[in-house]
């Protein structure tokens, strides 16, 4: 029937009402659940998936496990990485192809992850930190291999 | 001497009279009014403000401003210096004007509907006899000042927003006006003095139990949608219209109109807290002499600014609890269920007065 | 003499911000200032009912002009015509008849002035409360108004009501 409807629309309607406000006044009373960081003074805790800026792992003998394929080169869909390889002339007197210098645009870098994946090695990783501004913006041109480092013993 | 509102305004009013002129003393009173109002709106514009960025900040678990002064206290006053000394720009395609004028319009409006409101006891600007019906009447100039603004933009947004509003104030000053005259059922009479003494053993909202308590639900809703609040907030929905009426507007206008918002927001829950809890007077119940005794040592400036500002608290509440409705939505809202139950409760009242079922 | 010199300068001002405000509504070629003229000019008769302590009819006088008359006029502003555009002049035959007719209200107005004059008013200020204006209105003995205000209510009931027909959208037919 028509009458019994619109009543029952009317009070269903505000009993909606009050379970919303029910919500927002029990947040209003239970202060002590904040969810904001106060960021410069505290540290935001972020997640471990949180994507901040392409890094090199380095284990503590100085060594990397970039070979210089280029696959992550070549996955980049913008640009960002630029890796200048040379050859290595190993005990045996073989050649073999190592990297020079590893270069990384952060200006250009769109954190998709797409080079971590491509990785056969697992040299390259995304890090947490984000603090990443700078005066100037050749800054932002990273070098990732460390000096002096070398590749890793069996890494192929 | 019993500190009250009163005495210091009869005793400056003695004062006066004593060592001026009667018509020199007129005027200095009227100065004195003048600027009250004035730093009245003032300061609830900056209070009222730092409260509702602290409520929404509460309700969202958030902390809100907290860097500005203890707590961020000084937050508003800086954002109002911030106002102050920004650009006033004025669009070159616009009525330049009207443009300048809507809110002054909109200022003085909400400044004009002041008058009748009773801060504390015998403490009130004009006792005028027609009390509610003025403050109905008066409001209803707000309207013209967003039209005006709206119109004088030449900006579609606003033109759009001011549309909306126009509909929206327009339709809901019906169920508002329903919705007050069941106190005046009940009380027998306009004058806010009067509608406060009726309720000297009681308020309305106990003594009137089912169709007061129905009134006032209504009277909640309507004024929420009558200044523009969300969730009826469809006249500066930012989503869809930018701002709405006041998109063209910057710096101490842009200005005008938010504490005209805030003003309103005041004034309507001064009126609903009159109107159903008594206005300043003191929790009485009944005949329970020792109890009602111990109320009145509260004084009732206190009483009435604590009613008031638990009104605004409510519907600050609301704003931060609902999502915006669409304009079909808030027309069929009321049109469909607003005003046919306003109707009916105002026979309901009417009934209930006449057979004398209240208390 | 200084209170009645006070009254009357209130009054002088209100009738010329009436008169101000009404020659601005003729004479702007922009509409929408025309109807917020118009605006103001309303308001300052409700100014003008304050000022014979009249209260009830001051307040009615808001809400109906105010709140809305002209927020009807406004609104079918808004949905036909174009901001910031003046409206075109008007034709030399439509000025001459308003001229003319201007002319004859005048005249008319004169007329009567000067049969009947001004009588000074008996000094008492009305003393009108809502209750009372309540009580006449629904009296229906001689003296009251149930009558009237009955039968403008119908009228107005049928107004509402042939609106609603027009408005309303006929049912798409069933094929």
């Amino acid at each position: 029937m028509f009458l019994s409807k619109y009543i029952s629309e009317v009070f269903g309607g505000v009993k909606s009402l009050l379970t919303g406000m029910r919500r927002t006044g029990y947040y209003f009373t239970h202060h002590k659940n904040i969810i904001t960081q106060q960021y410069p003074n505290q540290k935001p805790v972020l997640a471990e998936r949180f994507r901040g800026e392409v890094v090199m792992t380095h284990d503590e003998n100085n060594e990397h496990a970039c070979t210089g394929c280029t696959a992550c080169e070549l996955a980049c869909p913008n640009g960002t990485i630029k890796i200048v390889t040379k050859f290595d002339i190993t005990p045996e007197g073989k050649k073999k192809k190592a990297i020079d210098t590893f270069v990384y645009h952060l200006e250009l870098c769109t954190m998709c992850n797409l080079c971590v994946d491509a990785c056969p090695t697992g040299a390259i990783t995304m890090s947490n930190s984000f603090e990443h501004s700078v005066f100037d913006r050749s800054e932002l041109t990273k070098v990732l291999n460390k000096p002096g480092s070398k590749i890793r013993e069996g890494v192929e | 001497m019993e500190f009250s509102l009163a005495s210091i305004a009869d005793s400056i009013d003695q004062w006066l009279n004593a060592h001026c002129a009667s018509w020199l003393a007129l005027t200095i009173e009227f100065v004195i009014v003048g600027v009250l109002c004035i730093g009245l709106f003032a300061v609830l514009g900056l209070v009222l403000i730092m409260m509702e960025r602290k409520v929404s900040a509460y309700m969202q678990l958030r902390l809100g401003p907290n860097r500005v002064g203890p707590k961020g206290m000084f937050q508003t006053v800086a954002d109002t210096l911030k106002l102050l000394v920004k650009e006033g720009l004025t669009p070159a395609g616009a009525d330049k004007f009207l443009f300048n004028l809507a809110p002054f319009v909109v200022m003085i409006a909400s400044m004009l509907v002041l008058a009748p409101i009773a801060f504390a006891k015998d403490f009130v600007i004009w006792d005028v006899n027609i009390g509610v019906l003025y403050v109905s009447a008066v409001s209803s100039i707000g309207v013209i000042g967003i039209l005006m603004a709206g119109w004088a933009s030449n900006n579609k947004y606003s033109l759009l927003g001011a549309m909306r509003s126009g509909a929206q104030i327009v339709s809901y000053e019906l169920s508002a006006g329903l919705s007050i005259l069941t106190i005046v059922i009940f009380s027998q009479d306009m004058s806010i003095s009067s509608i406060i003494n009726s309720q000297q053993d009681g308020w309305w909202i106990f003594k009137g139990h089912i169709p007061v308590i129905i009134s006032f639900v209504i009277f909640i809703i309507a004024v929420t949608a009558e200044t523009n609040r969300a969730p009826f907030d469809l006249a500066e929905a930012e989503s869809e219209l930018t701002a709405g009426f006041h998109t063209e507007y910057s710096g101490m206008k842009f200005a005008l109109f938010f504490l005209a918002e805030y003003v309103n927001i005041f004034i309507v829950c001064a009126i609903g807290a009159t109107l159903y809890l008594g206005g300043w007077m003191p929790l009485h119940i009944g005949n329970w002499e020792a109890f009602n005794h111990i109320m009145d040592y509260i004084p009732s400036s206190v009483w009435f600014l604590g009613k008031t500002f638990f009104l605004i608290f409510v519907i600050m509440w609301f704003r931060w609890t609902f999502p915006r409705l669409r304009i079909d939505q808030l027309l069929n809202l009321e049109w469909k269920y607003l005003l046919p139950i306003s109707m009916f409760n105002l026979l309901l009242a009417t009934l209930v007065a006449i057979q004398g079922w209240y208390f | 003499m200084l209170s009645v010199n006070a009254y009357s300068i209130i009054f002088y001002l209100l009738a010329a911000f009436i008169i101000g405000n009404g020659v601005l509504a003729m004479t702007t070629r922009k509409i929408f200032r025309a109807a917020i003229f118009l605006l103001f000019s309303l308001i300052g008769v409700a100014g003008l009912y304050f000022w014979m302590h009249v209260e009830f009819v001051a307040a009615v006088q808001v809400i109906v002009y105010v709140g809305g008359i002209v927020v009807l006029i406004i609104f079918s502003i808004f949905l036909t015509q174009q901001t910031g555009k003046d409206m075109p002049r008007p034709t030399n035959t439509r000025m001459i008849f308003s001229a003319l007719a201007a002319i004859l209200g005048a005249a008319l107005t004169y007329s009567l002035i000067r049969q009947y004059g001004f009588i000074g008013g008996s000094g008492d200020q009305f003393n009108v409360s809502p209750q009372r204006i309540g009580d006449q209105m629904l009296d229906y003995q001689d003296t009251g108004y149930a009558l009237p205000f009955e039968v403008i209510s119908i009228l107005l009931l049928a107004a509402m009501i042939g609106c609603i027909v027009i408005a309303l959208k006929s049912k798409p037919q069933e094929s």
